[in-house]
């Protein structure tokens, strides 16, 4: 396993480097910097080329990017240029809340799969399978700044019985009775289209593994379908729906952006969109860098999890 | 048999799952009634309902769209700064909202020496920072208002009066409650700057460059910032205003998203709410249990910016003929909902520069505008400019393209974003013409031209140079007082110019306006849309 986890590393640090390139050279492509948002509106050029000489922005490209790279092979994140806090700070108070809605959201959709993909699979009835294909479809088509908007005004507003968005005001471990009710409509919101994405995979794999011979071996030995289902099929198509649950932490990273700003959650997503908009490139570098390489670890665990679970991948992997 | 027990091996059909979900929706929904009946965290937030009698204790909520940027503490540009330095900091005098006459603030009394080189101040003798954890810290006395004086004209703050900070030349602090200042030359907005600038502690400002310490002689103590998310504030029990503020504790929350924020208002999770589109703050403001708060005092001004070295924009007639094109009226009605009026030159009603008989020099006149054109003959396409991201801006481009066209001349919109705008703002770079807005009329006449880039006499974003507006800005910039004795006259001087230069062609006042519950009473605000709550209370 660990001869097959180490076959993967190299592509995965090549993976890094490139993506510190591109993030860097793109952010340059943007138009205007943070010196004028430091400047405001009613600056003159004096005081803004002040501002970029004093933030090292007058200085080549390249001379920037080595110096960002040799910081962070030091563990230096930097300081940010508009906040003036260090990046590491903002980084961790982001991460930890992007971490709790990211999880909750992850856990949500599992179960809805899970309860949905193998309930579909046991009733064999065709408006069983037409409902849970329409619910999956909706799921996945409806945007989240379409679902968000929805649950907040049916749930806040007009059934005022959860709070519009923000985190619980005295954290997360505090009052876990009200830091449930902060996260219900932001992880229903972030987790449906995953939900219906490896809901549809995970039923695909199920009916897959249910016409295998093993599956009509057992049957003709009498063993009942729903045991078949769970004991037998469902260990065989989790790894199908694993690999698809691995891409889907990409999206749900990349929704976290949107879904951080209507529920105002002040996580990462939203730390990326400020950074973005007020052109912060310390912390807008470090953070797509950082959801650069958790995608690759993810991948990474993905495929160390998926050989895990089906030795036919480990063998044809390494050993 | 063997029939049978496969028949027996089938046993989830389409009743038992509903039942099954059935069952899943009662536990879901037991759950979420567990959740929301053991405590609410809905109930929490909206502790204290509408009343009208001011009580001591509870706290505001306030949700604002943009966060604090330590750098920009002294250009009152973000929402965050504003509700800092309203809370926690004090400024030397304070204006009215309706008026241009100081009123006492951290001074209680001042003498302006008869050639306007000097000014007197006597500082109040009872006023204490902030000290840590509640208790009262050192007092305040004239060597902060030199501090804060001098650190508000360093360039390093990019500060919008700095240039009237810089004119100070002179500081004789020697008694700890008098300080007298000394001009290089007299300065007719200096109450304008005494208004303006924040009393700051010396012994924090490094902690106020990083973002750590905000601590000030204000009626609400910083307690937390958590960037990108919220602000905390804690009563001040030892300000020097007796048995204010009423509240123990204020929030500030960012919201980016305005109909997020709305939605927080509504569900009340918020007490007061900025930045929301117009409409949606008529709309609440005609709604039981809410109100609007009109910012007057604290106007902006919408305008039409031309680049007079752009092809076609170099020919005074055709700036004239779009302010002739432009229906002000209908953007002040469609787009700001009737919050704000037309105007032909910056200054609000109270302005001593505001002057009837010149403010209608260009009113909506098609014929005129298409007469104009013709004069000048065949025209390039001219790019307009505007932040994509301001439903204002975007109404009002498109209302103004409209308009031009109507007279004969073809604009093409290009929407920028938020800072690559500012950036050709400031590089004096938009192609063509462009719509945004512009502050610091509402002060003395004379401080538009020295504070507010675009208007600025000597380099602004229009690359208009003329040596008689130079002039009538440098006279109205220099006069004594506001009112002095001749000022009238050089402020007619000054609007001459900005008419015959036409390069800025101004389209209304806006008023501001905040929505908010109605448990929140006494909000109040500076003239530089800093957040007063020093009279507010949450209703009970």
């Amino acid at each position: 396993m660990l001869r097959y986890v180490a076959s993967r590393l190299p592509s995965a640090l090549v993976v890094l480097v490139v993506a510190s390139i591109l993030i860097f050279g793109l952010l340059r492509l943007v138009p205007g910097d943070p010196a004028t948002t430091l400047a405001g509106p009613d600056a003159s050029p004096e005081a803004l080329a002040a501002i970029r000489s004093a933030l090292g922005l007058d200085r080549p490209v390249w001379e920037q990017y080595l110096h960002w790279l040799g910081s962070l092979f030091t563990g230096d994140l930097g300081r940010s240029y508009l906040i003036g806090g260090s990046i590491a700070d903002l980084v961790l108070g982001g991460l930890l809340n992007t971490v709790v809605l990211a999880t909750a959201a992850v856990l949500l959709a599992v179960v809805i799969a899970l309860v949905v993909g193998v309930g579909a699979v046991l009733t064999r009835s065709r408006w069983v399978d037409a409902l849970v294909t329409g619910a999956n479809t909706v799921a996945l088509a409806l945007p989240t700044f379409v679902s968000g908007v929805l649950l907040v005004l049916v749930f806040a507003v007009a059934l005022p019985i959860l709070p519009s968005g923000g985190v619980p005001p005295l954290g997360f471990a505090a009052r876990p009775d009200i830091t449930a009710q902060y996260l219900v409509l932001p992880a229903i919101c972030l987790g449906l289209p995953v939900a219906g994405s490896i809901t549809r995979f995970l039923v695909e794999s199920l009916r897959t593994e249910l016409a295998q011979p093993y599956v009509l071996t057992a049957r003709a030995l009498g063993v009942p379908r729903r045991r078949i289902v769970l004991f037998q099929a469902l260990p065989a198509a989790l790894p199908s729906m694993l690999t698809a649950l691995g891409i889907q932490v990409g999206s749900v990273l990349g929704g976290a952006v949107l879904v951080e700003a209507i529920f105002t959650w002040p996580g990462l997503g939203s730390l990326v969109e400020q950074g973005i908009s007020r052109r912060d490139y310390p912390v807008v570098q470090v953070l797509l860098l950082l959801s650069v390489a958790v995608f690759v670890l993810v991948q990474l665990l993905t495929d160390v999890a998926h050989a895990a679970l089906d030795p036919r991948i480990r063998i044809g992997g390494s050993v | 048999m063997t029939r049978s027990r496969l028949r027996t091996a089938t046993p989830v059909d389409r009743r038992t799952f509903v039942r099954a979900l059935g069952l899943g929706t009662l536990v879901a929904g037991l759950a979420a009634g567990g959740l929301t009946g053991c405590a609410s965290a809905v109930g929490e937030q909206k502790a204290g309902a509408a009343g009208g009698t001011a009580v001591r204790g509870g706290s505001l909520s306030l949700a604002g769209r943009t966060d604090l940027v330590p750098g920009n503490f002294f250009t009152t540009s973000s929402d965050g700064v504003t509700t800092v330095v309203g809370l926690v900091y004090d400024s030397l005098i304070r204006y009215p909202n309706d008026k241009v006459e100081p009123r006492p603030r951290l001074a209680t009394a001042w003498t302006l020496a008869p050639d306007g080189l000097s000014l007197s101040l006597d500082l109040r003798p009872d006023v204490t920072f902030h000290g840590r954890n509640g208790a009262a810290g050192r007092p305040f006395t004239s060597k902060d208002v030199e501090f804060s004086l001098r650190t508000y004209a360093d360039p390093r703050w990019s500060a919008q009066l700095r240039s009237t900070a810089a004119a100070i030349t002179g500081f004789d602090t020697s008694d700890p409650h008098r300080i007298t200042l000394s001009f290089a030359h007299p300065l007719s907005n200096l109450y304008d700057l005494l208004d303006t600038v924040p009393i700051v502690d010396s012994e924090s400002l490094d902690a106020l460059g990083r973002g750590e310490s905000f601590v000030g002689t204000g009626p609400f103590r910083f307690e937390s910032w958590t960037p990108n998310s919220r602000l905390t504030f804690v009563r001040n029990d030892h300000y020097w205003i007796p048995d204010r503020p009423y509240l123990d504790k204020v929030d500030f929350t960012v919201v980016t998203d305005p109909q997020a924020a709305l939605s927080g208002l509504r569900s009340g999770q918020y007490d007061v709410v900025g930045g929301l589109a117009y409409r949606d703050i008529q709309t609440i403001g005609g709604t039981s249990g809410f109100h609007t708060v009109t910012l007057d005092g604290a106007e902006l001004q919408t305008y039409v910016g031309a680049n007079v070295n752009a092809p076609g924009l170099s020919d005074p007639r055709v700036r004239q003929a779009i302010a002739y094109a432009v229906d002000r009226q209908r953007i002040v009605d469609e787009v700001l909902r009737g919050s704000g009026y037309v105007v032909n030159l910056p200054w609000p009603k109270y302005s001593p520069a505001y002057d009837e008989t010149r403010n209608s020099t260009f009113t909506r006149d098609l014929a005129k505008a298409k007469a104009l054109l013709a004069e000048v003959g065949p025209l390039p396409e001219i790019p307009y400019n505007f932040q994509a991201n301001d439903p204002v801006h975007q109404a009002t481009a498109q209302i103004v393209q409209a308009n031009l066209a109507e007279a004969g001349l073809t604009v093409t919109l290009a929407p920028l974003e938020s800072v690559q705008f500012t950036k050709q703002l400031i590089g004096a770079q938009f192609p063509g013409i462009w719509t945004t807005y512009h502050s610091w009329a509402q002060y003395t006449p004379a401080n538009l031209t020295v504070s507010a880039y675009p208007f600025n006499a000597q380099k602004n974003a229009s690359n208009y140079v003329s040596p008689a507006y130079q002039k009538a800005a440098d006279d109205a910039w220099k006069l004594p007082a506001a009112n002095a004795p001749g000022a009238r006259a050089a402020y007619d001087a000054l609007n001459d110019q900005l008419l015959e230069g036409l390069f800025l062609i101004e389209i209304g006042v806006v008023l501001r306006q905040w929505a908010a519950a109605d448990r929140a009473q006494g909000v109040g605000w500076t003239k530089r849309c800093e957040v007063d709550l020093t009279g507010a209370y949450r209703a009970v």
